[in-house]
């Protein structure tokens, strides 16, 4: 989805440069949440899905030289 | 299906960022080499929020211009100029009042002549059109309820043959609605 978006504005050589799960471990390094938010996730999400909440990627593109997709 | 109107996203993340404080760098800590943070003002390290390390992706050279879109507290920003030398020219573009000042602060404690430091959005960025080599962002892109028109904006920024090198957070299977829509949630 958010690789189509790249695309759809005009960027070529659309590279997902790294992918990596992040975790309700990993977000609770964040200072942006609460104690009580956490915990709050910890019970809406099932376990099962606690290591792998999102995805943290890396996504590298470039304008053309001539733009093709200029339409879209 | 989108649970915040672009308003309140945006209320909500200014109320957080605007008040977000951290002494620990663990979130630094997690994705930059200790050499290349020994070097920046702790500040910088130490309210590092980004999901990866853009910079280590974009391949920058001397002499290129970068925009770091969210910039923060500035930490890639500093990382950018570092690698784009003096020759080269670094703006850093936040919403958040308090993240340019901190921004700011960190660029004149870093020293680097090249580093600009700006308060706008992302969604309408205060540059001109064909301005910069390479565009960068870590963890803001997800924070946008117009994710398209902040691409739509980066590419318009970048020169013919320029570079965007982002890292972010993307949900491959849909979580409970009940955190869909919870403030806290959006601005992580």
């Amino acid at each position: 989805m958010l690789l189509k978006k790249f695309f759809n504005v005009g960027f070529a050589d659309i590279t997902v440069a790294e992918r990596a799960a992040f975790g309700l471990d990993d977000i609770a390094r964040y200072p942006l949440f609460a104690p009580d938010f956490l915990e709050f996730l910890r019970r809406a999400i099932p376990a099962e899905r606690h290591r792998e909440l999102v995805f943290s990627i890396a996504v590298k593109a470039s304008k053309p030289v001539a733009p093709a997709n200029l339409a879209r | 299906m989108a649970h915040f109107r672009d308003d309140e996203a945006r209320s909500i993340i200014l109320e957080t960022y605007g008040r977000v404080c951290s002494d620990g760098e663990t979130v630094a800590r997690a994705f930059y080499a200790p050499e290349e943070l020994d070097t920046l003002p702790r500040d910088a390290v130490g309210m590092s929020l980004g999901v990866g390390h853009p910079v280590r992706h974009a391949g920058l050279r001397a002499g290129e211009t970068v925009l770091d879109l969210g910039c923060g507290a500035g930490i890639d920003t500093l990382l950018a100029a570092r690698a784009v030398g003096p020759t080269g020219r670094v703006i850093g573009l936040d919403m958040t009042p308090e993240m340019v000042e901190r921004a700011g602060w960190n660029a004149a404690a870093a020293a680097p002549a090249n580093v600009e430091i700006r308060q706008g959005l992302i969604e309408e960025i205060p540059l001109p059109d064909a301005s910069v080599d390479v565009v960068i962002s870590n963890g803001v892109l997800n924070l946008s309820t117009r994710k398209s028109r902040v691409l739509a904006e980066a590419f318009r920024v970048l020169r013919p043959g320029g570079r965007i090198s982002i890292t972010d957070l993307v949900l491959e299977e849909a979580l409970p609605e009940d955190v869909l829509k919870s403030p806290a949630a959006l601005a992580g």
